[in-house]
């Protein structure tokens, strides 16, 4: 039987005004009938543009193309334009990362479908409407009929992407090209997403090449796995096996990054160096990985060029694992947590933040504007030396909550630093209290050097400092931050991801402040360049005391950064505790699906599943009840919708703002099973 | 200078990037360069074509039209440019402010320049020209004062993008003044549309201007401003068309240069299409 889809040797260059670039070569893959590859690798390894290359959408200025893509018996790398329409969407389809820019914002989700299928497929006018009613139904969203008529920004963002693996499914291809298909959504929506994929997928036997830089939801979903590195395939087998022995050491290297759930009982740390951009100009190395690898052997790696070979179980591109070595890469050492203070350093009591004003024209009919409550009545303290995270899914109000204490937002609410009363816009909060913000590409301004981006807060906050000694702070700060002094005269266009985001830093700590926010500071990083941030946040923490409110919403970092974790939902705080707590029950029940539907890579541990349904309610809407009622999977009755939840203690220090009482939720089956050494371990 | 190395590969660029380099070298030794006195008469040769003593031929009372239009280049390029950058900068404040403040500042500032764009740029720097009284300075300020509305709406519209970055988050939250944020962190970032729309606006300056001499408001005769030189010359244009071709083929030419310039820049500082 021929496979659905063969790649040969196939290589891509595109042509740059500085020169060729080398973008994919050498590439042999295959995926078989009803067989799920999935395509794993870091920013820049060239993963996205290996799916334009099979759908023949190639973005860039063709310098030379290579080798053969095979989709069946036909060969669609010299295919005509006609030809190509026709297996587009009918053989091939693509699902990508972004569902809000993937449909057409001024067609409805009927008229997407039916002229896919009119375009496509035999079903025209009557026909075509029901199959589009039954593609609806097949992915799962309620009322079929009225779905037909809606506008894309009329359904939420899963529901988008329901529609969009709707659209892809529609013409029954033979292969499904996904692009990243859940980075863009929240964790506990993207599992329900899976779950529907893997049920289609074993209906249909579509074949499937999915892309993602997520290793948790590849292994979740993938029955093979090829790990891409600089435009090569570096090792490439079966899911279980490349995952819980990964041979080559660039896969190595990634899986030690990666976060586990049972790192908090194993004590295991996070590798935090990151491999370097592989070459893509000039004389390219017989080994890709060489620059990078710490088994680089001269005489062995650099012989012949390095490719794909064959062992029992799996092909790697190593020249010493084809010779039969076995390497290793160390586990790294959890870092000690720093010591915690009992003072208080910074407390928050009752924080709203709320959007929307009163508008003339309400007041004068007598009504009250709708407005947003972004952040509902919030209490927390952070002591000395200690790491409250703050996690929840988008619009939970945790980044209007960081803005708020970054004085950028107006909020209710009392802020005290030490034990002073300090307004959150003051000079002296400003002063002792610093944020990071989400992403150093647009926090740093491009137009000014690092050395001004640095010198600002020491001009304005550290006002002790003579100016001509300023310049000496600047290098220190650098080299705190672990970049070369001589960084001061670059521009942030010059640095690497992680390195902006290590300026960012460097500029909080500038001010030597008391309390730094950090705004998602690891999201949109590689994994292996977040572990390495996590790292440095510590290890700065040991040496000043600072308290960290870290706001994410990746569950996997809490254990590597945190000390105390607060779940926020919908602006309200549903559960605070310590991070050792996540472990085992009681959870509140949000928590508990949060922390289930975040995928990981564990060989020592078995994730159960919990899945959310039920829609989200309206911001505007003032909530009798409990806020998580309307998706609560253990909803008890009426009095979930109708009455506020109280506040219960199961612990000291361990909060929970549920109807449930603590023992019952005590009582709750573990989320995770691990295996039986670390079971018996506790 | 990477922006000047890709200025060069682009075919408008380029093109724009030379006449615009000759036609400053004229503006600047034009004088040196001109081979008669421009003020002159030659009453023997009164009208000629084009010949080699008088490349450009002769004006009613037989200047070199040729040396007039290389010692014109000066008053009349320069001056547009002056014109441009007073524009310019002054729109692209108003605008930066205007979009960074937002509310109600930006209302009232937004809807007054709107009503300023109402009036034809000609009309409104008629009436400041009424107001502050013709001279070749006072025209520059007029068209200067006329183009910045336009030039603000587009500041503005680049700051609406620019102020929801972080970086000026971040300067906020450490207490950054007014003067920082607006100067140092927006402004540096608007300035790549705002420049290209101002290379564009230097070939309406020179219209303007000439438009202006035209009339008699702007530079005053013996002047060789080339406005004012087609203006004079229309009286004489059935006795001869050279008079009135060459300072116009001169301001086409201006106008071509910038415009290709403009277009030019507008494709080399967008991100999107210089790699």
């Amino acid at each position: 039987m021929t496979d659905t889809l063969t790649l040969n040797d196939y290589g891509l260059w595109y042509d740059t005004p500085s020169g060729p670039v080398r973008i994919l070569d050498d590439i042999s893959l295959r995926i078989a009938k009803g067989e799920v590859l999935g395509l794993v690798g870091e920013s820049g390894s060239a993963k996205s543009s290996l799916a334009n290359a099979i759908i023949r959408d190639l973005p860039g200025k063709v310098h030379a193309e290579q080798g053969t893509i095979l989709l069946g018996d036909q060969d669609i790398t010299a295919a005509s334009g006609a030809i190509l329409e026709k297996l587009r969407g009918q053989r091939i389809a693509m699902v990508f990362q972004n569902a809000a820019t993937t449909l057409d914002p001024v067609q409805t989700v009927g008229n997407h479908l039916i002229e896919t299928l009119e375009r496509h497929t035999t079903a025209q006018g009557q026909a075509a409407t029901a199959r589009a009613v039954e593609l609806i139904e097949m992915v799962g969203l309620p009322d079929p009929q009225a779905m037909l008529t809606r506008f894309p920004h009329e359904i939420s963002g899963g529901e988008k992407q329901r529609v969009v693996l709707a659209l892809a499914f529609a013409c029954e291809p033979e292969l499904i090209l996904f692009d990243e298909p859940t980075s863009a959504l929240d964790a506990t929506t993207a599992a329900t997403l899976l779950d529907l994929f893997r049920d289609l997928q074993a209906r249909t036997g579509v074949s499937a090449l999915f892309i993602s830089h997520d290793l948790g939801t590849v292994s979740d979903i993938a029955h093979r796995v090829a790990v891409i590195y600089g435009g090569r395939i570096v090792e490439e087998g079966a899911v279980e096996t490349v995952f819980s022995d990964p041979k080559h050491p660039y896969t190595q290297a990634l899986m030690a990054s990666l976060p586990r759930p049972s790192d908090g009982r194993t004590n295991r740390g996070l590798a935090g160096t990151a491999a370097l951009p592989a070459p893509r100009r000039g004389e390219i190395p017989p080994c890709i990985f060489s620059a990078s690898c710490p088994h680089h052997d001269a005489a062995i790696c650099d012989a012949q060029q390095v490719r794909l070979t064959d062992s029992d179980d799996r092909r790697t591109a190593c020249a010493r694992v084809a010779k039969g070595q076995i390497l290793h890469t160390p586990a790294a050492p959890n870092p000690a947590p720093s010591p915690r203070g009992d003072d208080a350093l910074l407390q928050v009591e009752s924080l709203t933040v709320s959007y929307g004003s009163q508008r003339l024209i309400d007041s004068l009919r007598n009504r009250i504007s709708p407005h947003v409550r972004a952040v509902n009545n919030v209490s927390f303290k952070v002591r000395r030396g200690e790491t409250l995270a703050l996690v929840g899914e988008s619009g939970c109000g945790k980044s209007s909550l960081a803005r708020a204490l970054s004085g950028l937002y107006a909020h209710d609410g009392v802020t005290r630093l030490g034990n002073e009363i300090i307004p959150s816009n003051s000079p002296a909060w400003r002063a002792r209290v610093q944020t990071i913000f989400q992403n150093p590409d647009s926090s740093l301004n491009p137009r000014h050097s690092i050395g001004t981006i640095l010198g600002r807060p020491l001009k304005l906050i550290r006002t002790d400092l003579a100016p001509q000694d300023r310049a000496a702070e600047v290098a220190r700060l650098l080299t705190r931050v672990r970049l070369p002094a001589d960084y001061a005269e670059r521009y942030p266009h010059q640095l690497s991801g992680g390195e902006k985001q290590r300026v960012a830093i460097a500029r909080a700590l500038a001010a030597r402040p008391d309390v730094i926010i950090c705004d998602e500071i690891t999201s949109g990083l590689d994994a292996a360049v977040q572990a390495a941030i996590a790292r440095l946040l510590r290890e700065i923490q040991a040496e000043s005391g600072t308290a960290l409110v870290f706001i994410t919403h990746d569950l996997g970092m809490l254990r590597h950064i945190a000390d105390r974790v607060a779940v926020m939902y919908l602006g309200e705080m549903v559960e605070m505790g310590e991070v050792a707590s996540l472990d085992t029950a009681p959870w509140h029940p949000y928590t508990e699906a949060l922390l289930s539907s975040s995928h990981s890579v564990d060989p020592d541990s078995e994730t159960r599943r919990v899945r959310l349904t039920g829609s989200l309610p309206k911001r505007t809407e003032d909530l009798a009840g409990c806020p998580f009622a309307s998706r609560c999977p253990r909803h008890v009755g009426a009095i979930c919708d109708s009455q506020q939840p109280p506040r219960r203690h199961p612990a000291p220090d361990h909060e929970i703002l549920c109807h449930i009482d603590a023992s019952t939720l005590s009582a709750v089956p573990p989320i995770w099973r691990f295996s039986d050494q670390l079971e018996t371990q506790q | 200078m990477s922006t000047f190395y890709a200025l060069l590969r682009n075919p408008q660029g380029a093109l724009g990037l030379l006449i615009v380099t000759i036609l400053l070298i004229v503006a600047i030794f034009g004088p040196v360069i001109a081979p008669n006195d421009p003020e002159s008469f030659n009453f023997g040769s009164r009208f000629a074509a084009p010949s080699m003593e008088f490349p450009f031929g002769t004006d009613w009372y037989g200047r070199d039209l040729f040396s007039r239009i290389l010692i014109g280049a000066r008053s009349t390029v320069l001056l547009a440019i002056l014109a441009t950058v007073i524009g310019t900068g002054l729109g692209a404040i108003i605008g930066v402010l205007s979009g960074y403040l937002g509310g109600w500042a930006d209302e009232v500032i937004m809807r007054l320049t709107d009503a300023i764009m109402a009036i034809p740029s000609l009309l409104f720097a008629l009436m400041i020209l009424a107001a502050l009284g013709s001279s070749a300075l006072n025209a520059v300020l007029a068209i200067g004062i006329a183009f910045a509305p336009g030039m603000a709406r587009i500041a503005r519209s680049v700051t609406l993008q620019v102020r929801a970055l972080d970086y000026v988050a971040a300067a906020q939250a450490r207490g950054e003044k007014l003067g920082w944020i607006v100067l140092a962190e927006i402004l540096p970032n608007t300035i790549a549309p705002v420049i290209i729309e101002a290379t564009i606006r230097v070939a309406f300056a020179i219209m303007t201007l000439a438009t202006l001499s035209f009339l008699g408001l702007g530079a005053q005769p013996p002047s060789p401003e080339w406005g004012l030189m087609i203006a004079e010359a229309r009286d004489h244009l059935f006795r001869s068309p050279w008079p009135v071709i060459a300072p116009g083929i001169a301001i086409a030419l201006v106008a071509i240069g910038f415009n290709l310039l403009g277009d030019g820049l507008r494709d080399v500082l967008n991100p999107k299409t210089a790699d």
